[in-house]
């Protein structure tokens, strides 16, 4: 009944990538099979919940354990898995994040050695089987990890890949460029200068909002840009994308206008990741539904979507 | 070690809820683990005392739109609105996997008029795997726009009316702590014919997003939940008991920021007879395994052979 679906893990390395960006490691004793785009629920290990054993009349870790849940998440955080490897008998997994807020404040004070809870693998990967030979993959900001993992599986199933890699300024991009970092760079050619994505054969097309540094303006207008320039037939190009939500709307509009399949990875607000609070919703096509659309939840019937499934100009979007 | 001295193997968790027995006092609270089949993933559902079910209306309900939850601290808030299939889905597709569960299973029921109530509750009341219902009356009657959980005569009304059409399933109340005196909202439960109490629902709560002023739920406000509410829930519990349930003889269910049998055991000190867990849960999946194994040795430890024995006994 009971699955092995919650690990405790060992930070190994935590190194700060860019700024406000970190790549945590963590290796686990278990951790079952995983493919890009699915994530993993991360807590502090529930201390409050595995030390019943003591039970001073004093108190003391009852009130060390509530005072936790004020400086630390109380609920788990939901994070796409970067990459993925066996270590002997043990799996190391990668997740890179951006410091927002309490959860993320939380995994960057990690050090080397700190155990956290890993719930996961969960949710939907990317489909990646298709006959069609070319897949290109779009991030915007924090969206670019998944695509990580995702270019490693797309270099295996031998896919012709290209990332897209956009970022406010050059100092939020959390890839390591190799070579010139040249500014406002067209954007007609991929070349392999990140070294992240170099690694699996993938060349890359960078764009900041600022210029700092290639392609200069939002990755969408990059990806328009190299498109023109590089035309691709639609039936030999599938396209993944991974961002805010107004970048990703803007990509599944340009697929759906030329008939490119595309396939969204969405991120929700979400309490348990499992299904269990119906929390992280999101509005899709359904036919068969009263008012034909219904919500979907991001945890397990995504985090990947059909970009035509989604109900962008929804008002049941309410981002 | 004395000659008395109990093992934590032997120590009696069973309880009876006004009829139906529980092998151990630790529930799930409703909305927190959907129907069973995602919480069986991840927990062997026979360990539970109880398993209470997401909520079931007549006709189907999408629900909020997101953001339909926020941490806030030491708690969350929640705006799900009482997403669901309606009774005919429910019936349908939840009702099998219920049948297999190997817990009593209790279904929370939501209406927005008296009518919807009893349709659901006489419906459910028909199907033998259904051990209770639930009523969640923090939701506003459709017909003046007021919840029907804050007035006790608007409660009282209520209760009486689905009374006669639930003859075989316990009849539970969940007592909103959105009330002035729980006590008077609690008293018209048992006088509407309540077999059982629980208590409490969330606390009406709000946050604020400071960059762009808005709300950070869609729904504008929600529940609060967790450890931040359990202050609030004990109190009502007491109260309850104290001034209401012990003499009317009706057992409470209490609920409310409950992660660790320490939790547990002031909830039974406050006069419940059950527990149950919710946004724990979302954490830790297991938690009514853990809080089942940790009672057994807190009672142990103090020479009791029964969590029975720790109802009511605040001092």
């Amino acid at each position: 009944m009971s699955s092995n679906k919650i690990n405790v893990g060992r930070v190994v390395a935590n190194p700060q990538l860019c700024r406000e960006h970190y790549r945590l490691t963590v290796r686990l004793a278990g951790f079952a099979q995983a493919e890009a785009g699915q994530f993993v629920h991360l807590s502090p290990t529930a201390d409050m919940l595995t030390e019943y054993r003591e039970f001073s009349t004093s108190g003391s870790w009852d009130g060390a354990g509530w005072l936790r849940t004020v400086a630390n998440p109380m609920l788990r955080r939901a994070f796409s898995i970067a990459g993925m490897r066996a270590v002997g008998d043990d799996v190391e997994l990668d997740v890179i994040y951006r410091v927002v807020g309490k959860g993320t404040s939380w995994l960057s004070r990690l050090v080397s050695g700190s155990s956290l809870s890993v719930l996961g693998p969960l949710g939907l990967p990317f489909p990646i089987h298709s006959t069609k030979p070319h897949a290109w993959m779009v991030s915007g900001g924090v969206g670019l990890p998944p695509m990580l993992w995702l270019s490693e599986a797309l270099a295996k199933v031998g896919k012709k890949a290209i990332a897209f890699c956009g970022a406010q300024t050059a100092d939020l991009l959390a890839v390591t460029m190799s070579g010139e970092r040249s500014p406002r760079a067209d954007a007609a050619n991929a070349t392999l200068s990140a070294k992240e994505f170099a690694a699996s054969g993938t060349p890359v097309v960078i764009s900041t909002d600022d210029g700092s540094l290639g392609f200069s303006g939002h990755i969408g207008a990059a990806l328009t840009a190299y498109h023109k320039a590089q035309s691709c037939d639609a039936d030999d190009l599938v396209v993944y994308t991974c961002g805010p939500e107004r970048m990703m709307a803007f990509v599944a509009r340009f697929c759906f206008d030329r008939g490119i399949e595309c396939h969204v990875c969405m991120e929700r607000s979400m309490a348990c990741g499992t299904g269990m609070c119906q929390s992280c919703v999101v509005p899709v096509r359904d036919d068969d539904t009263d008012g034909a659309w219904r919500y979907r939840l991001c945890c397990r019937e995504g985090p990947v979507f059909s970009a035509e499934d989604v109900l962008w100009e929804s008002p049941a979007m309410a981002k | 070690m004395n000659d008395s001295a109990i093992t934590a193997a032997e120590v009696d968790l069973t309880v009876d809820l006004a009829g139906l027995a529980l092998r151990n006092p630790v529930m799930t609270a409703s909305g927190t683990s959907g129907y069973g089949p995602e919480h069986a993933e991840l927990m062997d559902l026979t360990k539970l005392g109880a398993f209470v079910t997401k909520a079931v209306s007549v006709e189907p309900r999408k629900g909020n739109p997101p953001e339909r939850i926020v941490e806030t601290s030491a708690g969350m808030l929640n705006a799900i609105g009482l997403a669901n299939d309606g009774l005919d889905g429910f019936a349908a597709n939840k009702v099998p996997f219920i049948e297999s569960m190997g817990t009593p299973v209790i279904v929370n029921v939501v209406g927005h008029s008296v009518e919807e109530f009893q349709t659901v509750c006489r419906r459910l009341d028909g199907i033998e795997c259904i051990a209770g219902v639930e009523l969640n009356v923090s939701c506003p009657n459709v017909a003046d726009g007021l919840e029907f959980g804050t007035d006790p005569v608007r409660l009282r009304a209520l209760v009486s009316a689905v009374r006669g059409c639930v003859s075989r399933a316990k009849l539970i109340v969940k007592l909103s702590p959105n009330v002035t005196d729980v006590t008077a909202t609690a008293r018209a439960a048992i006088e509407g014919g309540a077999d059982v109490l629980s208590a409490i629902n969330t606390v009406v709560g709000m946050a604020i997003n400071v960059d762009t002023w808005k709300p950070m739920l869609a729904n504008r406000t929600g529940g609060l939940s967790g450890p931040a509410i359990k202050p609030i829930a004990l109190n009502m519990v007491h109260r309850v008991y104290r001034d209401v349930a012990k003499d009317a003889n009706v057992p409470i269910i209490g609920m409310g920021g409950i992660s660790s049998w320490r939790d547990a055991v002031e909830f039974f000190l406050a006069g419940a007879t059950a527990v149950a867990v919710g946004t724990a849960l979302f954490v830790e999946p297991t938690t009514p395994i853990r809080i089942c194994e940790g009672l057994r040795e807190y009672l142990s430890k103090r020479g009791m052979s029964s969590v029975r024995d720790l109802v009511g006994k605040l001092q």
